[in-house]
């Protein structure tokens, strides 16, 4: 009996109207499957970025009813894109973006490297090592800000332990950025960690024995063979990451609130503050499209110097 | 022959001792490894057994008599029974929903010939792209206006919208590795194509379904943005109580660290008992772990 390719192949029975009716059923089925899918994602995700674009030529401002409320043209845009506090805020995020994925990108690298080694007891560490990022944020705020503190915390507590100055953490505008870096950091690196050693473990051996054979010292070959074959899950790591890490706010609104004097203060933190402090709809929904907007120029810019694209079309055409 | 005697031992020895000083080593790193990743962690349980006067001690106490006031004011005074219901009742339907959707979707991916599909799936890959702040206003004045705020149902409805795209790239995997002819047997045994589904593809699937579960589950259980926005007291989850805690004057950091550790328990034991399928889950089915 012959079994056709593409489709499942039904056993065949004499041609007539229901055969006919189970082709169009055939046909319809997948749109039938699709379909609660596509309306909780048309209704939920495409109809409020919808409105939020109508929402960006207004001025819309509930609690400031003397204002102008309708259309407003490109106003709000051009008062973003003169905005300095936007400005900053954006700065920041990328700023805050590039350290912390590239901090958690070798740290976890090299965590990865460590536990690849089939050593008694390193399976067990690496499930202890995912619970950072198994945490709720907002616990991981409370707690790093409880360690923090300057006064009492026991973070200053151990730095004096061990003979150095104690740090004014997230007290300060110098150390306020690196110190939610920090718990960024500290969250996100077992992400990348759990990701690469599952990248690592799936290589082949034969590469390795190879540039052994050839002589190549561990440095040579972590970079000539290692880096270049775990290539597509860093890049998927790394993308991940990234759109995470832009848009990070829970546990910065918990530990600073974008303070002190702005100095953590990226763009959801900014936006939050815009919208449901002051209730500057319309202008806050300009600025969340130009927000929008930059993410999705910077994964394009991403995808396209890494090829992600070429690596996933390859995947579906093998 | 005497020099090469000596000399050929103390190869050997020092190989051994090499391999001897890098196991040290490793376990050494390791040793550091845990301290800084888990040091917090041990900081925010035992303070959540801690006094108040004990959590602003100083010098730190690292040793003290384990109280279980601050559980008990957390159940008691800020009634937490209330947000872990809701928070069970949300995200549970939304985990529910996405799942059985997702799983419809990605078996639709996975096994029919529709035009566009590669544009679909990106389309829904697309949701995973889209920072909350940007959504936040518009459903906040939908919320508003359809009398939606502080009702769980919009928080379902974005739960499960989140959920969808890890469902549906994971499960499009899963599927496309379970072989057709499997199903192709069954087919020409008689099953219907629905009983084919139910009885040979979906228990194949059972372990990816657990797995991109406990995925989803976790991010909607600890999500506080969306939550913090459209609701205020009668839907209030766990993650917005966990914060009110900070909100007055006084914080206590005990009550505070009671809330983290009572919400991020589930999280944690599910997904330390279902790690099998988790890397593939996290990268939307990309990476084999």
């Amino acid at each position: 009996m012959a079994i056709a390719g593409g489709e499942l192949a039904v056993p065949v029975r004499a041609n007539g109207p229901t055969d006919r009716a189970r082709r169009i059923g055939a046909r319809s089925a997948p749109w039938v499957l699709l379909g609660p899918t596509l309306c909780v994602l048309t209704l939920v995700g495409f109809y409020p970025l919808v409105y939020s674009l109508y929402t960006s030529f207004t001025g819309y401002r509930p609690t400031q009813p003397t204002k102008e409320q309708g259309y407003v043209g490109l106003e709000n845009f051009a008062r973003a894109l003169t905005d300095g506090q936007f400005g900053a805020a954006l700065q920041l995020t990328l700023i805050f973006t590039a350290v912390s994925v590239v901090m958690s990108l070798c740290l976890g690298l090299a965590l990865a490297i460590l536990f690849n080694k089939r050593l008694p007891g390193f399976p067990f560490i690496r499930s202890l090592l995912m619970l950072p990022m198994l945490i709720t944020p907002i616990s991981v705020g409370i707690t790093w800000r409880i360690m923090m503190m300057p006064d009492y915390g026991v973070l200053n507590y151990l730095l004096r332990l061990i003979g150095l100055d104690p740090w004014r953490w997230t007290g300060s505008t110098s150390t306020a950025l690196a110190s939610v870096l920090l718990v960024d950091v500290w969250q996100w690196t077992p992400f990348m960690f759990i990701i690469l050693l599952a990248g690592l473990r799936a290589l082949p051996k034969s590469p390795f024995e190879a540039a052994a054979i050839d002589g190549a010292g561990p440095i040579r070959t972590f970079w000539l063979v290692t880096v270049p074959m775990l290539k597509p899950v860093i890049v998927i790591a790394v993308l991940l990451r990234m759109i995470d890490a832009f848009r990070t706010y829970d546990t910065i609104q918990i530990v600073t609130r974008g303070g002190p004097n702005l100095a953590t203060d990226v763009v959801s933190v900014y936006l939050q503050r815009l919208n449901f402090r002051f209730f500057d709809l319309g202008y806050g929904s300009a600025v969340s499209w130009l927000v929008l907007l930059a993410i999705l120029a910077l994964v394009l810019v991403f995808v396209k110097l890494t090829g992600f694209m070429r690596d996933i079309a390859d995947k579906e055409g093998r | 022959m005497r020099d090469n005697q000596m000399f050929r031992p103390t190869i050997h020895r020092s190989r051994e001792q090499r391999r001897i000083f890098e196991t040290a080593a490793a376990y050494f790193l390791a040793f550091l490894v845990i301290c800084f990743f888990l040091f917090p962690v041990l900081w925010m349980t035992t303070s959540s057994f801690k006094a108040d006067i004990d959590v602003a001690a100083y010098p730190p106490t690292f040793v003290f008599s384990p109280t279980m006031e601050n559980f008990v004011e957390l159940f008691v005074d800020l009634r937490a029974a209330d947000a872990l219901i809701n928070s069970c009742v949300i995200v549970g339907l939304a985990t529910c929903l996405a799942m059985i959707f997702g799983t419809m979707a990605a078996f639709a991916l996975a096994r029919y010939d529709i035009k566009g599909k590669n544009f679909l799936a990106f389309e829904i890959l697309s949701v995973r792209m889209l920072p909350p702040i940007v959504s936040v206003i518009p459903l906040f004045i939908i919320a508003r206006k359809l009398g939606l705020f502080d009702t769980p149902w919009l928080l379902i409805a974005i739960y499960t919208l989140n959920g969808l795209p890890f469902v549906v790239w994971v499960m499009r995997v899963f599927i496309q590795e379970i072989p057709k002819s499997i199903e192709e047997a069954a087919l020409i045994d008689g099953c219907s194509r629905y009983g084919c589904f139910a009885r040979v593809t979906l228990p194949l699937l059972l372990p990816g379904l657990a797995a991109t579960m406990v995925i989803i589950f976790m991010f909607a259980w600890n999500e506080y943005l969306f939550a913090s926005i459209l609701t205020s007291a009668d839907a209030k989850t766990l993650p917005i109580l966990a914060a009110n805690a900070l909100k007055p004057k006084a914080i206590s950091w005990g009550l505070a660290s009671a809330a983290g550790v009572v919400m991020s328990l589930p999280v944690v034991v599910l997904v330390l008992l279902m790690q099998r399928f988790l890397v593939r889950g996290l990268t939307f089915g990309a990476v084999k772990g």
